[in-house]
């Protein structure tokens, strides 16, 4: 059976092993003020191989395995940690998906500038903001992307306007 | 006198649902949006669970 997701345990797991880590995805978007629904948490993290030390330590503690069709069990490695692609894992804190690189080949240094650190009430975290989500989500082209862009838009057109002095 | 724009006033372009939802998650903080999530992602569970024990519970 899987385990549903439960966003912020998943987040206080990596926040305490201090991975250097991006949230972006749906829940990046709703955390940027976007009224969807996710039921995984995407993050995009550092990949040098002190930061793929803590994640390891993270996934392991949330009992990480790849969401595998045949229920094979098989967990995530350094190596493939370290490389570009995309881990799509079941943890006992809910779907969460590891990914290397989003849109055209973006990753952790590249997403930095922009993102910010947001607290959760205690919790900060790293979160990519709703512009950079919405250029590499229309760089990824997919259908499940397209489908929340508009969305998206409106949302960051609403947020401009409540910053409007 | 000039017609209003709605830009400049500060209102919504568009008039819709989604505009109300995005005005009431704007006013919440970003740890309240986050509950917003977790919130319906917990009642989805909810109904999938009642579901699932209402067929089993089928005769």
């Amino acid at each position: 059976m899987t385990s549903p997701p439960r966003f912020k345990d998943a987040l206080e797991v990596f926040a305490r092993h201090h991975v250097d880590l991006i949230v972006v995805g749906g829940v990046a978007a709703v955390i940027g003020g976007a009224p969807l629904a996710t039921f995984d948490l995407d993050v995009v993290h550092a990949r040098n191989s002190a930061n793929l030390d803590r994640l390891r330590n993270a996934l392991d503690e949330l009992d990480a395995r790849y969401r595998d069709p045949a229920g094979r069990l098989l967990r995530p490695d350094a190596s493939g940690l370290a490389g570009t692609g995309h881990h799509l894992l079941q943890t006992r804190c809910g779907p969460v998906d590891v990914l290397g690189a989003i849109g055209r080949g973006r990753t952790y240094e590249d997403l930095l500038s922009d993102s910010a650190a947001i607290d959760l009430d205690g919790l900060t975290i790293r979160v990519l903001g709703l512009a950079a989500l919405i250029q590499t989500k229309e760089e990824a082209g997919r259908d499940k992307d397209r489908a929340v862009l508009e969305l998206l838009r409106q949302a960051l057109r609403g947020s401009a306007r409540l910053e409007r002095p | 006198m000039e017609p209003r724009d709605p830009a400049a006033a500060g209102d919504f372009r568009e008039l819709d649902g989604n505009d109300s939802l995005i005005r009431w998650m704007m006013s919440l903080s970003p740890a309240e949006r986050l509950q917003v999530l977790q919130g319906f992602v917990d009642s989805i569970g909810e109904f999938v669970r009642d579901q699932s024990t209402a067929i089993q519970r089928r005769p």
